[in-house]
Formats: C-alpha cells, sequence, structure tokens
C-alpha cells in the first residue's frame, strides 16, 4: 500500500508507526497479538495514551481534540494501530457517542461529555438493540416517558457489549408511539449507576462475557441528558450507525491474522512436508491473500475519492463490511485448521506445566476466536442488511 | 493519495464511449461477427485514426507515447462493447513485443504500420497439449551460416493470428528461449483460422523451416514475461467493462421483468445476489487498479513484483468474471441463453477471457508457490 501513498502520506504513516511501537506499552500489544483478554485497565490505559497525543478521536471536530486529517491519513492512523497491535480506543466512545454529541449535541452537554470520552473517564455502553429490535432497529420498544424536568425510563436493551465496564449508556428510546416508528424515538444518556439499572451478563458461544443484558426499571433520568431533539434520535442513530461501517473491514486485524495463520502453517508438519505447501490449503490460503488486497484496493478507492471532496457517507462501504466481515471469518477459520487437534480444546492458558509443552503462541485463543468473529458477520448491520442496502443504494432494485 | 483516472484518461474513456455507442452498438457489432473475417477493418482503421492501436508505442515509431495506463481505458471501453477486433493481440501483446524486445530496425520497420492500422500481429507462443506452459516450447529454431534463421514446430491458440501479418513466434534455439518474427506469407507458414467462442478470431499456425528474424537480442524471457503481464492486465480491465455492462443490463432486466405480477428484482433471493455481483464488481474494479498499478509503477523494484501483483489480480477476476457472467445468464432465464439477446455473449468472452494466459487454478498455485502477498509473521511483535 506503501507505494500508493504519497510523500507527506508515507511519513505520516512512518510517524504513526513508530509512535504506536514506541509509546504504548509493549505488554499490551502483546496480548493483541496473541490474542488474550484485554481488561478493562489495558484499553483505558491504551487510550489514554493515545488521547495524550491527540490521536483518540482524530475523527472528531479540532475544538474537542480531533485533527484536521484527510480520510487517507485516518485510515492510515487505523491501519498502523491494527498493524501494531494497538489496542483500539474504545469504539462506544470514539465512533459512536462522541461524534453524535459533538455534531447534535448543545454546548453545554458537549463541555460536560466529550473531554471525558475522549480520555475514557467515562466508559460509555451502546443501548441500541432490544430483544425484538435487531436489524428493525427502529421498531424498539424501551421508552422514556416524560415526568417534568427528567424522563422516567422502561424496558430492555440487549447484546450491550462490555457494559459490565459502563459508567454510562447512550440508549435510543422511544418517546412518542404515536408517530411512524422512526418519528417517536430519542437519544438519551443514562448514567448506568442510576437505580433501576440492572447488568446481565450473556454467556457467549466462545466461553467468555462480553455482551450484556441491561434492564432499566422506573429510572429517572433527567430531562437535560437528551442529545439534540426530542424525537429525532433516528436521524442520529442513522448518523451514528454510518460512522460505525467506516473501518469496520479492519483490514489491518486481517493482515495481522492471515500472516499469523501463514507462519504457523509454516512450521507445521504434514505427511508431505509442512502445511503451507499442501496444495488445498496453500490455494485456500492463497485465495484469501488475494481476497484481503481485492479489499484494501477497495477501501483505498473508496477513500481516494472522499478525498477528492465528498464526505459523504459513501454506500460502497456496505461493500467493505459485507466483504471485509467474511474474510474475518475465513481467517479465523484458517487459524484452526492450521493447529488442527491443539487448537480444538477450549483452555485459557497456553502455559500447561509439569513438563507438558506450551501451546503455540496464539494457539489459546484460535477455536475461541473462530467462534467469536461469527458476530462480525452480524452486527454493524447484519450481511443481510448490506446486501439490502446495496441492492436499493447501488442497483436501484 | 489520487486513484481517479486523470483528465486525459477521462477525455479519452468519455470519447471513447461516445464513439463505441453510436458505431459500435449490438446490431453493427451483430454485423461484423456474422462477416466472412469476423472483423471489421474500417472499424479498425477508425480506431487507429483515433490514435488506439499505437497508444503506447514512443511517438518515433508513429504511436501516441502514452502508457499502459490509457491502454487500460481502452480495454475496459472494448470490453463493455465486446469489441471484436484483434486489440490486444496486435495493439498490446504484438506491439508490446516489438517494443520492448525488438531492435531498432524491427521497431522502424513493423511499428508504423501497426500503428496506422495496417498491419495485424500475433504472439505465438501456446502449443498443443501443453495448456498454459509459456517457457519451454517445442517449437525450434535454426541459424544458418549468413545469419539466417528458421521456425519449426507447430502453435495453437493464436490470438489474432487469422488475420496476423507477423508473427511473434516463441522457439528454441540452443536450448535457450527467443522470440522470434515470422511473416505470414513466408514459406513454410500454414495457419487454421478459428474463431473463439467469444467471435474473435485465433488460429492455429505449422511452421515448416519457415524464415524468421530473431527479435532484437534481449532476454527473450523477460520481454514474454512483461509482454505477458501486460496483456493480462489489459484482459482485467477489458473483463471490467464486461461485468460491468453485465451487471448494469442484469439489474435493469431484474427492474423491468414481471412475474406474478410484479418485477423479478423485488425478490430478496434476487436482490441479495444481485448484491454479491455487485461486491465482486467491485472487487474487480480494485483489481483492474492494482495490476495498472503493477504494469505502470515506475518505482524501484516494482519489476519483482509486477508479475505477482498481476496474477493475484488474474485470481479475483477470474472468480468474479465467472459468479457475474453465470448469474447474469441465470436472472435473465431463458433469454440470457439465447443469441439474439446480448447478455450470453458478454458471457462467452468473459468465460474466454479469464482462460487467456492461465486460469485462476494455475495461478493460484504460482502465487503460492512464490510466497504469496503477505509475509508470514507469527504472534510476536517485531
Amino acid at each position: 500500500m506503501d507505494t500508493l501513498l504519497n510523500a507527506e502520506e508515507r511519513e505520516f504513516a512512518q510517524q504513526m508507526r513508530q509512535f504506536y511501537r514506541t509509546e504504548i506499552p509493549e505488554e499490551l500489544r502483546f496480548k493483541v497479538a496473541t490474542g488474550q483478554e484485554l481488561t478493562k485497565d489495558d484499553m483505558v490505559t491504551s487510550q489514554r495514551i493515545l488521547n495524550q497525543h491527540g490521536y483518540a478521536v482524530p475523527n472528531w471536530p479540532v475544538e474537542w481534540g480531533g485533527q484536521d486529517w484527510t480520510p487517507v491519513q485516518r485510515h492510515i492512523w487505523l491501519e498502523e494501530m491494527q498493524l501494531a497491535c494497538v489496542p483500539q480506543p474504545l469504539p462506544f466512545n470514539v465512533s459512536m457517542v462522541g461524534p453524535v454529541i459533538a455534531t447534535f449535541g448543545s454546548q453545554e452537554i458537549k463541555e460536560r461529555f466529550l473531554p471525558a470520552t475522549a480520555n475514557i473517564d467515562i466508559w460509555w455502553s451502546q443501548g441500541f438493540s432490544e430483544p425484538n429490535a435487531g436489524s428493525d432497529l427502529a421498531s424498539l420498544k424501551t421508552t422514556a416517558v416524560r415526568d417534568g424536568d427528567k424522563y422516567i425510563v422502561n424496558g430492555q436493551k440487549t447484546w450491550t457489549t462490555l457494559g459490565q465496564y459502563g459508567d454510562w449508556i447512550f440508549n435510543l428510546v422511544r418517546t412518542d408511539s404515536t408517530v411512524k416508528k422512526q418519528a417517536g424515538i430519542s437519544f438519551l444518556l443514562i448514567d448506568m449507576k442510576s437505580p433501576g439499572v440492572t447488568v446481565r451478563p450473556i454467556q457467549l458461544i466462545d466461553g467468555g462475557h462480553e455482551v450484556n443484558e441491561v434492564f432499566f426499571d422506573n429510572v429517572e433520568v433527567p430531562v437535560e441528558n437528551l442529545v439534540g431533539e426530542e424525537n429525532k434520535g433516528w436521524t442520529y442513530a442513522k448518523f451514528l450507525l454510518g460512522n460505525e461501517r467506516t473501518g469496520i473491514a479492519r483490514i489491518g486485524s486481517s493482515k495481522v491474522n492471515l500472516a499469523r495463520a501463514k507462519a504457523y502453517a509454516a512450521v507445521t508438519k504434514t505427511a508431505r512436508g509442512t502445511l503451507l505447501d499442501d496444495p488445498l490449503f496453500s490455494a485456500r490460503l492463497t485465495r484469501i491473500e488475494a481476497e484481503l488486497t481485492a479489499l484494501e484496493m477497495t477501501q483505498l478507492r473508496i477513500l481516494s475519492t472522499q478525498a477528492a471532496g465528498s464526505d459523504k457517507p459513501d454506500p460502497r462501504s456496505s461493500v467493505l463490511k459485507l466483504k471485509g466481515s467474511q474474510l474475518q471469518e475465513d481467517i479465523s477459520e484458517l487459524l484452526v485448521d492450521v493447529l488442527g487437534p491443539q487448537g480444538l480444546d477450549f483452555v485459557s492458558d497456553r502455559v500447561q506445566g509439569e513438563g507438558l509443552s506450551d501451546l503455540p503462541l496464539g494457539a489459546v485463543d484460535a477455536l475461541p476466536a473462530y467462534f467469536n468473529t461469527r458476530k462480525v458477520t452480524i452486527y454493524g448491520g447484519s450481511s443481510e442488511v448490506q446486501r439490502g442496502i446495496i441492492s436499493k443504494a447501488l442497483l436501484g432494485l | 493519495m489520487d486513484l481517479e483516472l486523470n483528465d486525459i484518461q477521462q477525455e479519452l474513456a468519455s470519447t471513447l464511449s461516445k464513439y463505441l455507442r453510436s458505431e459500435y452498438d449490438t446490431a453493427k457489432r451483430e454485423e461484423i461477427l456474422r462477416s466472412d473475417e469476423g472483423i471489421s477493418r474500417e472499424h479498425w482503421q477508425q480506431f487507429a485514426e483515433m490514435g488506439l492501436v499505437g497508444l503506447a508505442v514512443p511517438e518515433n515509431y508513429g504511436g501516441a507515447g502514452m502508457t499502459f495506463n490509457e491502454v487500460a481505458v481502452v480495454a475496459e471501453a472494448f470490453g463493455r462493447s465486446l469489441v471484436l477486433e484483434p486489440f490486444l493481440a496486435t495493439a498490446v501483446l504484438g506491439a508490446n513485443a516489438i517494443v520492448l524486445g525488438g531492435s531498432e530496425e524491427q521497431k522502424q520497420e513493423i511499428l508504423p504500420g501497426v500503428c496506422e492500422g495496417q498491419t495485424f500481429l500475433a504472439l505465438a507462443a501456446f502449443e498443443p497439449n501443453s495448456r498454459y506452459a509459456l517457457e519451454s516450447p517445442e517449437t525450434s529454431a535454426t541459424s544458418a551460416a549468413g545469419g539466417s534463421v528458421t521456425i519449426t514446430g507447430e502453435k495453437n491458440s493464436v490470438l489474432g493470428g487469422d488475420v496476423a501479418d507477423h508473427f511473434i513466434v516463441t522457439a528454441v534455439e540452443n536450448g535457450e528461449l527467443g522470440l522470434f518474427l515470422v511473416a505470414a506469407d513466408a514459406t513454410g507458414v500454414t495457419r487454421a483460422a478459428h474463431r473463439q467462442a467469444d467471435g474473435l478470431g485465433s488460429a492455429s499456425v505449422k511452421f515448416d523451416n519457415a524464415p524468421a528474424q530473431r527479435l532484437g537480442g534481449g532476454d527473450a524471457r523477460e520481454v514474454l514475461a512483461e509482454v505477458i503481464d501486460t496483456g493480462n492486465a489489459a484482459i482485467i480491465a477489458e473483463a471490467v467493462g464486461a461485468m460491468e455492462a453485465s451487471l448494469t443490463m442484469t439489474a435493469e432486466y431484474l427492474k423491468t421483468r414481471e412475474q406474478f405480477g410484479a418485477p423479478i428484482g423485488a425478490n430478496q433471493a434476487l436482490q441479495h445476489r444481485a448484491s454479491d455481483l455487485y461486491a465482486e464488481l467491485e472487487y474487480a474494479r480494485s483489481m483492474a487498479l492494482y495490476s495498472r498499478l503493477a504494469v505502470t509503477s515506475e518505482a524501484a523494484g516494482a519489476e519483482k513484483d509486477r508479475h505477482r501483483d498481476v496474477i493475484a489480480s488474474k485470481i479475483v477476476i477470474d472468480q468474479s468474471a465467472r459468479n457475474i457472467s453465470q448469474e447474469s445468464i441465470q436472472m435473465h432465464g431463458g433469454i440470457g441463453m439465447t443469441m439474439e439477446y446480448p447478455i450470453g455473449h458478454y458471457a462467452k468472452r468473459l468465460t474466454v477471457m479469464t482462460r487467456t494466459f492461465d486460469d485462476a487454478d494455475s495461478l493460484t498455485a504460482e502465487l503460492a508457490e512464490i510466497g504469496g502477498l503477505i509475509e508470514p509473521q507469527a504472534a510476536d511483535l517485531n
């Protein structure tokens, strides 16, 4: 990719590469590289270092800590971060609630929340999906009923990622049930320590605790926690989801994971040599490499037209989400198949002790990661939702 | 970073597509396809006058002195209109072989006629029962005292060989691969003209002690490799044009064809499949760009990566072309099977293109063998 960049962009990439490798503790990057679970403290530490240097929220307005970068620079920032295995800033803060507040919030709400959000003094959770509002998000039922200077919130949110760490939650709530479903939604910020908020863990098939259900039982929320205007929440949500799709292809991480599978395959013995020389395995791997290159070039093509002027969300980013998520899943499966029987145990530590061999680095997370990665074709607008967008916006069907 | 076409290229694309829309529509193409020769020399003459045939030939040999970037623009436009004339054979493969490998005298002798649209060229490299192998042909070259050379052997799948005035032939002399120029009307040259499934002309050619000239004096392997890489990059650009036209036509059909009282495109089963094709087309566009950059890059060490990047592109293009051509027919239903409706013609062209100069399976094996695109990196930090 470097050869496509102009001189300044290349210098910028070099600068980011250098920064990530010198300023972010190696211990944190090692955890990411080897697929170990990050603690809350790990993520906070990493984001605060980024924030000190102005690299946590480059996509925000400059006055709130953002950078006056081109889309290409933003891409480099993220790509190099992934290649250096740096824990990414919390998306709920950085790409979701932050931009919504910065774009639609009052001056008061900006001052109150934005600096703390950038520095992760507040850990945000996302309160969008509900048990009966998944892809059809606008049919959400959690209500916020105005009562003087507060709202009374009742209902349930689900799939709240890392909600166990959450200080605050940004919620889509129904404030008017008499109008078209999209027209009665508001964007409300709720302190998760408020009485009536309950977080309950959901165990996932990868063995981890990543998501939660959040219940609201007569939770009192001051009206000044409303972002923007009442009943305009759907507009803000669409804005947020559009931002979420950018960078969701996770090309840098896919490169790291693919390079890792390839390195293991090269030292894995088979009856006829190494796994990397096995014709069927290498064909599968090579096709994935070629596809990943196609995905990266597609991302760069989209970026290059954005750099040329248009800052509107490009419906082609649905192609990035559709293809990028599928590739992430394919790559996670590749690693499982490289490890063979060693990859089939659900273990949490590679050190087995008592004279037994340690598992290869990265072997511990292969199968959990495979199961965890099933989520990527579901979240952020499922593959089916993306196909719907492509069909409508790009093919006119 | 600027990956868009520059102003000159955009101008070229729009002028050419305007011309093709009015002078090379489906009816016109059909007429050319049914003609004896299967090409229109009149159109070829016009292409030459527009400077398209000698686009990448240096100006001192009668060309326009441009680069493959512009050639790719033409190839894509030709793909959209399924142009039958031997652009790839003459303007890309043939002209390139002479520009890269020919002696000064050979360039002076042949290239001006090519650029003027008077001379057709064809690369004769494939041989019976050896599939896509290029490196060790059975065809042999023999030098006699006094510097004369003769060629003996049989070539097949010679693209544009049906109308070629000169063949550029691969042959082995003293164990070394060489490129040789043979006039089509020379003694000892017998050709059987064929039509490919896509309507383009090809030929099987037998050389029996045919008089030849060695092409220049450079490394024939390197010249051949660059000619084929550039040829593949042109095929990729042309395929993108053909895929784009196929998908546009198919989307239009989904909107207008009604069954059960509604356009068939109202069915989610078809919408989602069409969306997958759109994503494939974006991949194809991206890899057309990737291969174009690979063959035009002047960066240090670019040559080493050129072949790798072109074959990686073709692997992706093959998949896109296969899906788009097959699904376009399926979504059209019975009408897609007919000669009178254009969609099948696109499918035929795409099917042939992805099998010209290697297919995806062999390319995948080759890419794996040269180490692929991503360096292995274990899960530790560099």
